[in-house]
């Protein structure tokens, strides 16, 4: 058997999020509970499945580095339909272009993101179960945050998002460039 | 029918009341766009209008709507005091009532007319009143909105109208009839008599049956004949038209073209300037714009966890082979032992012998042993192997083995963040961090192509201009323009074969004619046996020639009212373009019995395209002369009443118009932009008063009420003045 893969884990499960965003929100920008997303410019909405606004979300609290943890009551939690290994493969989305790598990208940010003790978990001091779960709790804050920046705007100017760039400017608002960390040491030799 | 007066309430724009009076030659209405003119218009149309109630919400004034309270009302009414045969009004109005906050209810229409019989005032119905005074016919030559509306020959039907209401000619059509139905009748009658005579009754039959087959043969010759010479007509003056406007052709097709081009290139820029801003994010992996610098704190993560677990790592192997190591030294200890008689491994003890080692002495034989030399390495050799043997012993007491040992990272998930870490960088770094160039190129590349666009589209809307502006000018059709060269032939095509096959029937009708006038005569030469018979034939033959008469005069009294028309529009075209070239109006009668009002020159030459100013005052001195006309046969006077008449004409060409109207004998009433003077540089508008106190008419001036809301109809009144 080939050793287990903590991205494979990771790829497998279905992030939480807060259920009040689903009509404020995710309804609102995407497709979700609707079927095919093929119609999405007939219907108007932003963006196809409901993960997609998800990834939206995380990214924002991502860059934003602000995370919110989700509500306590589990019942007020929701889960999409596909776990994160299919989010983005859009294969038969008109006018779309499938994005598989950017699970990928998550997935290291997660990584950079999470305070997990990696040595103990190579050490099987720690499960990778466990570890599994510190990295959506990462995920499911960063984007519990994203909504909540974006149901802020709504809450200013109903149609904010509805403006042809609104999300984009979201994002060009963060630095491009490479922060120039000083206390970082230099990279590695590889061998 | 002279207007003395005219009443507005609360129609549309005219908030509360308003009312204008008018004299009995010109009266200027003058406001610019937007001040209520067409509104004046139409609030006389309504008045005029008799086919029924077509009372609207939209005829309320929105001002007066707004300020009712629930279950208050008002009235909406145009009123008009006129004389014809005596002071008469007419007036049309109704209710409206705010019955909620949302909803007005209109109620009460009424229409009535009133006159004054002696020294009573009655009433009568306001259709009825506006019918006997100003029938629909008139009315039809009376009223006029804008330049567009002035060639009143533009349908078929106008002439008609026109020469039955005014020539007299119906009671003729009458007489035409009647003679045309003695004459057949009597033709009847000679032939049965001819036919029951006993000496010429066969030849009578068959110069009968001959007669009828040649008379259906010329009919439906005619018939033919009439439609081919139709259609050559519609093929002439198209023709006519394509070859004069070649030029214009030749220009509107260049415009054509770079319309075409600019759509094409809009097309392009359309596809261009779209840019999927939002899905981009994910699609084109936009949203990773910010991501170097999380790439880097994962890289540096990866190491250092990489490092670390290489340390400790290394730091479990080294502890092993050490262990190792000494067991392994430990036996070859034990192996030397055997060969000659050792020193017990535990002498000189451990403190001894770093003593020596420290002191550079060998105190067990009393030389020096210097740092370096062979003497010194052996100390320390030494010192080692004892250090060896003690672990050795201890480990061996511990009872561990290396190879029953657990690995230190049973797990490899450092190696897989390792192997994402090398993945990552190189091409692929390289590539993200290229994502906010590829962003801002992008968003650079549509913001260019978007100015283009909005330049594009502003060449289309000018050439669009300059393509309406050249098809109100050449008065041409924009299908008639879009004829190419191989069109043009077609048309030459289809005439020349119609005017042969025309010149073919005009052969064979004359011959059938011929033969008819041959049989008609043959039969009129028989002889019949009763005297009876022979009266009947004379008295058939009277009857022809009065016919004949009758239907001649009727083509003579169109004629000549169309020459009258014309004299009378003449004259008043010269008198509209004083000092300026104006030809000669000609109205000719077409094949399918209609009119066309045609200008030419004094030499013969046909003026295809008079200019706008021209055609306008062409247009309007027919409708003078009708209403002159009218003024003749029915003894009264009409008023004409236009909404803005004169776009097309120039500053100059204004002021000797107005110069001319005003002395012209008939009640006009011309609503206006003209005369009107807009400050370049403060927009504030002024009466022309340099023209104005040249003419002698009455003169109205209509403004909106400043302030007002420019997105809320509710404030907007229009207030009348009278400037004179």
């Amino acid at each position: 058997m080939a050793a287990e893969k903590i991205y494979d884990l990771w790829a497998s499960r279905n992030p939480q999020w807060e259920k009040r965003y689903e009509d404020s929100i995710i309804k609102n920008f995407c497709d979700y509970g609707r079927g095919a997303t093929s119609l999405r410019e007939d219907r108007g909405k932003v963006f196809g499945g409901g993960y997609e606004i998800f990834i939206v979300a995380f990214f924002m609290g991502l860059y934003f580095n602000q995370k919110r943890p989700l509500i306590e009551d589990t019942q007020k939690r929701k889960t999409f339909g596909q776990p994160i290994q299919y989010w983005g493969n859009l294969d038969s989305v008109k006018g779309r272009k499938a994005y598989p790598k950017l699970r990928e990208y998550i997935f290291t940010a997660l990584v950079a993101r999470t305070d997990i003790d990696f040595i103990a978990l190579e050490k099987g001091e720690m499960t990778s179960r466990k570890a599994v779960d510190m990295l959506m709790q990462t995920m499911e804050e960063y984007a519990n945050w994203g909504f909540h920046f974006m149901e802020d705007k709504l809450t200013d100017d109903p149609n904010y998002f509805f403006r042809e760039t609104a999300f984009l400017e979201v994002f060009l608002a963060f630095d491009a460039s490479v922060a120039e960390s000083t206390d970082e040491e230099e990279p590695e030799s590889l061998d | 029918m002279i207007i003395k007066e005219i009443k507005i309430n609360n129609f549309r724009s005219y908030y509360g009341s308003n009312h204008l009076s008018l004299s009995k030659g010109l009266t200027l209405v003058i406001g610019d766009n937007g001040d209520g003119k067409t509104t004046l218009f139409e609030a006389l149309e309504w008045l005029f209008d008799t086919t029924g109630e077509n009372r609207k919400d939209s005829h309320i004034s929105e001002k007066r709507k707004s300020e009712l309270e629930i279950g208050e009302s008002d009235e909406v009414s145009v009123n008009i005091t006129f004389e014809h045969d005596g002071e008469k009004e007419i007036e049309k109005s109704f209710t409206f009532e705010r019955i909620s906050e949302d909803n007005i209810r209109t109620k009460d229409y009424k229409f009535i007319g009133y006159f004054i019989d002696g020294a009573e005032r009655h009433s009568i119905a306001g259709d009825r009143l506006l019918n006997m005074c100003f029938e629909p016919v008139i009315r039809k030559y009376c009223l006029f909105k804008g330049e567009n509306e002035l060639n009143v020959f533009d349908n078929d039907t106008a002439l008609k109208t026109l020469v039955d209401t005014f020539s007299g000619i119906r009671d003729f059509d009458r007489l035409v009839d009647l003679t045309s139905n003695f004459e057949q009748s009597s033709a009847r009658a000679a032939n049965r008599e001819l036919q029951n005579d006993k000496k010429v009754s066969n030849q009578a039959k068959e110069l009968n049956t001959q007669l009828n087959d040649v008379t259906n043969d010329i009919q439906s010759i005619k018939t033919e004949l009439n439609q081919k010479k139709i259609s050559i007509n519609e093929f002439s003056s198209k023709l006519e038209l394509l070859e004069k406007n070649q030029e214009t052709s030749e220009r509107y097709q260049a415009i054509k073209e770079r319309i075409k081009g600019l759509k094409d290139k809009r097309a392009k820029l359309v596809a261009w300037s779209s840019c999927e801003y939002s899905t981009n994010l994910l699609d084109e992996y936009w949203i990773l714009r910010s991501f170097p610098a999380i790439i880097k704190e994962f890289s540096a993560k990866v190491s250092a966890l990489s490092k670390e677990k290489r340390r400790l790592d290394k730091q479990e192997t080294e502890r092993r082979a050490k262990e190792a190591g000494e067991r392994e030294a430990i036996s070859k200890i034990q192996k030397l032992a055997n060969d000659a008689v050792p020193l017990p491994w535990n002498l000189p003890d451990e403190a001894t012998m770093k003593e020596m080692i420290d002191d550079e002495i060998c105190k067990v034989c009393g030389r020096p042993a210097p740092k370096g030399s062979e003497a010194y390495e052996f100390m320390c050799n030494k010192l080692n192997e004892y250090l060896a043997h003690i672990a050795a012993e201890a480990n061996k007491n511990s009872g561990t083995k290396e190879d029953d040992e657990k690995p230190l990272f049973p797990n490899s998930f450092i190696n897989e963040l390792h192997s994402r870490q090398i993945k990552l960088s190189g091409d692929t770094e390289q590539e993200i961090s290229k994502i906010a160039t590829t962003i801002s190129d992008r968003l650079e590349f549509v913001t260019k192509r978007k100015a283009e666009l909005a330049e594009v589209d502003k060449q289309l809307q000018e050439l669009e201009t300059e393509q309406n502006d050249l098809l109100m000018q050449s008065g041409l059709s924009a299908e008639l323009l879009d004829k190419s060269i191989s069109d043009l032939r077609g048309f030459f095509d289809a005439k020349s074969r119609a005017e042969s096959r025309v010149s073919e029937l005009e052969t064979t009708l004359k011959f059938k004619e011929s033969a008819r006038a041959e049989i008609q005569e043959k039969l009129s030469q028989l002889e019949p046996t009763s005297s009876m018979t022979q009266v009947y034939q004379r008295v058939h033959t009277a009857f022809e020639r009065i016919t004949k008469a009758f239907a001649n005069a009727k083509e003579q009294n169109i004629n000549n009212f169309l020459q009258m028309l014309e004299t009378e529009s003449n004259k008043y075209l010269q008198k509209l373009n004083k000092n300026d070239f104006y030809g000669i109006i000609r109205i000719r009668k077409t094949i399918n019995n209609s009119a066309r009002i045609e200008l030419y020159s004094d030499n013969g030459t046909r003026i295809e395209n008079p200019n706008g100013a021209l055609k306008t005052t062409m247009y309007m001195s027919v409708l003078f002369a009708i209403s002159q006309i009218t003024t003749l046969k029915r003894e009264q006077d009409y008023p004409l009443i236009f909404d803005a008449p004169t776009s097309s004409f120039g500053g100059f060409k204004e002021d000797t118009f107005y110069n001319v109207i005003d002395t012209i004998d008939k009640q006009c009433v011309i609503v206006t932009k003209d005369l009107l003077n807009i400050d370049k540089a403060t927009g504030q508008k002024a009466l022309d008063f340099d023209t104005i106190n040249k003419l002698s008419c009455s003169v109205y001036r209509i403004e909106k009420v400043e302030p007002f809301n420019d997105k809320d109809l509710s404030t907007i009144q229009t207030v009348v003045t009278q400037v004179r």
